[in-house]
């Protein structure tokens, strides 16, 4: 009993942290230079890892398992990854391009955990005989968090795009308006670091065509930093798709069964396999890489709840259970 | 970089690439490119790539043609053909098959220079050069990865394995998905099986193809050159590099000394430094694409010389594990184990507080031919039993029998089938026959089971009698018997299997995950030649050239400054 207490308060902090983090990301994006409300955002982002965490460990103690065993927990766990992804930088005192794309990622995933939608699945359900076993935390844990670097460094490329797609279409700033909000949000505060960059670096520095020279160093940067955190993620992939294989084996079998889930988690990371060669080849770098990785990014969804959704499978998260039982 | 890149591509004649090419393998081979292609390939696009890092690779090489350097400055394009002019080093006779596979990647062969050296071998060698080129190319090889990705997805959106009416009825020639997908696509193509059919195999064999061709002509080359290091002996050299600065005052041992402390492997001679670290990172890739084809033999060899099988057995019975398994490919050849008897000890249940399914034990022996015990263990899922080479897997249960007791008589053990009713949840029903069993309206009691937990009893008319646990020994009486469910006895769905493949399957997913992680490493080249009392530092990575400059940097500011007693000014060490 204490525990959903503890577990309804948690739930509730970081749902209301998250709210009101994206209305100080709205404020500050819309109205100018407000250092301080952007210091208590990061600082929002700090106090909603500690809830999410102290949430995740509630739901271990209270369920005696990892808790990673349905959809509900996963997305959890997917945005503690976020967030987690989103405050390393932060304590390292770099890295202000990352932190807001991983930002509101971290809101979107935990927003959508913990709003209404899903409430039928909150409750936390019995470990089936197949999820018994170290594997779970490893094989889901390595998979979550190779999704959410995946997904921040698919991100940084898709607002790449954008950037680049706009600076041909300048004029058009309507069809700008009509992309999806997520990503005019993200691109809407990447615009504004680097308004902000400029006026600072302008006063100091000379430039002959600085709005252009930042433009080309912002899009440098999205390049090589998406390039670096799906290298991460992409690890973690790795060693989530053949841990679940090896554990596969252990429980069915049988390493490789051509189950839904496994062919899309197969397909996410030969598509950012081939992403990584495109890297190799410095004529294709920027916006071919950027291209894939964006497909990258559609496919990892699908992998990780368009597959879910159907509930098909070995890894039906929560209806599953040993062979039709 | 990148402009420079694109727009030498169009400008190189034939001529000069062929003159590069013999250029680089008189380098040796430009580590730049291997790091930076991870893959290989041998035509247009990459091929600028290996030019523009063979000029710069010259730069490593300054000693020799430092009158050069100057014009390598100024652009690209003049390095790209300056170092056709120079000798250096004798080639290696390793390299040869690398180039002159590239060589022989190119659509339109080039005219042969003259003297080049190639000439000979390209017309021994060249078909299987040819294809080789052909199958290390990269953009051939993304094409492959992206057509394995589309199967893989088509597999998942089309029903596998189902008979052929189902596709009759579902993509119908009359109304066909997206204009022309029909039935006839699906069986012609054998997109019904997708993951065993010979389109979705070639592909992947292809893709195993150019990952050979790949690790052949690009990859293992890169350890030929592996302990290859270079002092660079002109500061001019050294500031060409990504990063470079100049200390002033400083003394190049000092760097040599932070540097180790760094973690580089530092190499001083006269007044030149050159360190290096994660050279791992440069080699990891190689092991990833060796891990790759271990994985996939490993698959093959499980396909083709794997036995497989599943079988139900009541508690309590035997059966001989050779007669259970099938081969599954012409490799399969049974082994002395499969003449091991097994016995079901005993099947049991764990059950959660709530009444549902904590997990499914089975109590196995093992029996040789003469009847002797070789092993005994329960098993359970995540955790089969082996031997010899045979892995058995708890993955089904079913019931098989009630045992019970009537007014007394018994026990009897009623056979339970199961029934067939919506939704997914098992069920098994029985019969206890009434009266006389001759009788056409023969009526009798009906029991019920889930699971092995509890048994719901009907009288002769079908209604609700009530719920025994079996092993309760508690009676129940029904239209005046006396009944008492004794126990319920389940068979476990056993999966045995042999595959051969796995040990090298697993060696390769241990391989892949160490090189992947080892590829997240950069490698990182220092080079610094002391001038004067100052000292130039220069340095590239492959990979964390976003950091790169902080580190740098970071470590600059730590080289102490030799104070000279007639000026003392601030060490400078941003000056970049």
């Amino acid at each position: 009993m204490i525990f959903s207490t503890l577990e309804h308060i948690l739930t509730h902090i970081s749902f209301s942290t998250v709210s009101i983090l994206i209305t100080i990301n709205l404020i500050t994006f819309l109205v100018d230079e407000i250092v301080k409300l952007y210091d208590s955002s990061e600082k929002g982002m700090i106090m909603t890892f500690f809830c999410i965490t102290g949430l995740l460990i509630t739901r271990w103690i209270y369920s005696g398992h990892f808790p990673l065993s349905d959809l509900y927990e996963s997305l959890i766990f997917l945005s503690w990854s976020f967030s987690l992804i989103h405050i390393v930088p932060y304590f390292k005192k770099n890295q202000n391009l990352l932190s807001t794309i991983i930002g509101p990622s971290a809101i979107f995933t935990q927003g959508f955990a913990t709003s209404g939608l899903l409430t039928e699945i909150h409750e936390s359900t019995i470990l089936v005989p197949a999820l018994q076993s170290e594997w779970l935390i490893m094989h889901v844990s390595m998979m979550i968090l190779g999704y959410a670097a995946l997904l921040c460094g698919s991100l940084l490329s898709v607002s790449l795009l954008v950037i680049t797609v706009r600076k041909k279409r300048r004029f058009f700033s309507t069809s700008y308006g009509l992309l999806n909000f997520n990503e005019s949000f993200f691109f809407g505060k990447i615009e504004y670091m680097n308004e902000r960059s400029n006026v600072l670096e302008n006063t100091s520095f000379f430039a002959p065509n600085p709005k252009n020279y930042y433009r080309s160093q912002l899009i440098q940067q999205l390049d090589y930093w998406s390039y670096r955190v799906i290298s991460l993620g992409f690890i973690f992939l790795t060693i989530g798709i053949l841990s679940g294989a090896v554990w596969a084996n252990e429980a069915w079998g049988s390493y490789w069964s051509w189950d839904p889930k496994e062919t899309w988690a197969f397909i996410t990371w030969i598509v950012f396999a081939i992403y990584l060669h495109i890297r190799t080849n410095i004529k294709w770098e920027g916006r071919n890489s950027a291209i894939v990785a964006s497909i990258g990014f559609l496919i990892i969804w699908i992998c990780y709840f368009g597959v879910n959704l159907l509930g098909i499978g070995l890894h039906s998260y929560g209806s599953f259970t040993l062979t039709s039982n | 970089m990148k402009t420079l890149n694109s727009s030498t591509i169009s400008k190189i004649n034939t001529h000069n690439i062929r003159n590069a090419l013999s250029c680089r393998t008189q380098f040796s081979f430009p580590k730049d490119c291997f790091v930076r292609s991870l893959c290989c390939s041998k035509n247009g696009g990459s091929f600028v790539l290996a030019l523009s890092f063979s000029s710069k690779r010259k730069m490593v090489f300054s000693k020799l043609q430092t009158s050069q350097d100057k014009s390598n400055v100024k652009g690209k394009k003049k390095s790209l053909q300056a170092p056709t002019t120079t000798k250096i080093e004798a080639p290696e006779p390793g390299g040869a098959p690398a180039v002159s596979g590239e060589s022989g990647g190119d659509s339109v062969p080039p005219p042969l220079p003259p003297g080049s050296k190639k000439v000979g071998s390209w017309k021994l060698k060249g078909l299987p050069k040819r294809v080789l080129a052909l199958l290390s190319n990269l953009p051939l090889a993304l094409a492959e990865m992206f057509a394995v990705a589309a199967l893989m997805a088509l597999g998942t959106f089309i029903d596998q394995g189902e008979a052929p009416d189902f596709y009759f009825q579902k993509y119908p020639e009359d109304n066909p998905i997206m204009g022309f997908f029909t039935w006839r696509w699906i069986l012609t193509l054998g997109f019904d099986h997708m993951f065993s059919s010979p389109l979705f195999l070639g592909t992947l064999s292809l893709l195993g193809a150019s990952l050979m061709a790949c690790t052949y002509t690009t990859q293992i080359p890169i350890v030929k050159v592996a302990r290859r290091w270079s002092f660079l002996h002109s500061a001019e050299a050294i500031r060409k590099q990504e990063y470079s600065d100049t200390l002033p005052r400083a003394s190049i041992q000092d760097l040599g000394v932070i540097l180790m402390g760094a973690g580089y492997e530092v190499f001083l001679k006269g007044p030149s430094l050159y360190a290096f670290k994660g050279l791992a990172g440069r080699f990891a890739p190689i092991g990833v694409h060796l891990a790759l084809l271990l994985v996939m033999v490993g698959g093959t060899l499980s396909a083709a010389g794997s036995f497989r099988g599943s079988v139900t057995v009541p508690q309590g019975l035997n059966f001989v594990i050779g007669d259970v398994l099938g081969p599954s490919g012409f490799l399969s050849t049974p082994s002395e184990s499969f003449n091991t008897e097994v016995h079901v000890n005993r099947f049991y249940m764990d059950y959660y507080n709530s009444g549902e399914v904590s997990q499914f034990h089975s109590d196995l022996s093992l029996f040789d031919l003469n009847g002797k015990e070789i092993m005994r263990k329960t098993i359970s899922v995540n955790d089969p039993l082996r031997y010899g080479g045979i892995t058995i897997y708890q993955t089904d249960w079913s019931l098989s029998a009630l045992q019970i007791m009537k007014d007394d008589e018994g026990p009897f053990n009623l056979a339970m089938a199961p029934l067939k009713i919506n939704g997914d949840k098992k069920l098994y029903g029985t019969f206890l026959p009434v009266g006389d069993a001759d009788s056409t309206n023969l009526k009798g009691i009906s029991m019920l089971a889930r699971d092995m937990q509890s048994v719901v009893l009907y009288d002769q008319e079908g209604k609700f009698a009530g719920v025994r646990r079996p092993n309760s020994k508690l009676p129940i009486d029904i239209d005046g018997m006396r009944i008492v469910v004794l126990d319920a006895i389940g068979s476990t769905g056993l999966d045995i299997k042999t595959d051969p493949g796995v040990p090298i399957v697993y060696a390769g997913f241990g391989a892949l995950m160490l090189t992947t992680c080892i590829s997240f490493l950069s490698h990182t080249q220092i080079w610094a030649l002391q001038d004067g009392t100052s000292v130039v530092v220069g340095g590239k990575t492959n990979r964390a050239k976003g950091e790169f400059p902080d580190d740098m940097n970071f470590l600059l500011d730590q080289v102490p400054e030799i104070v000279d007693s007639s000026a003392s000014m601030q060490l400078d060490s941003s000056s970049s």
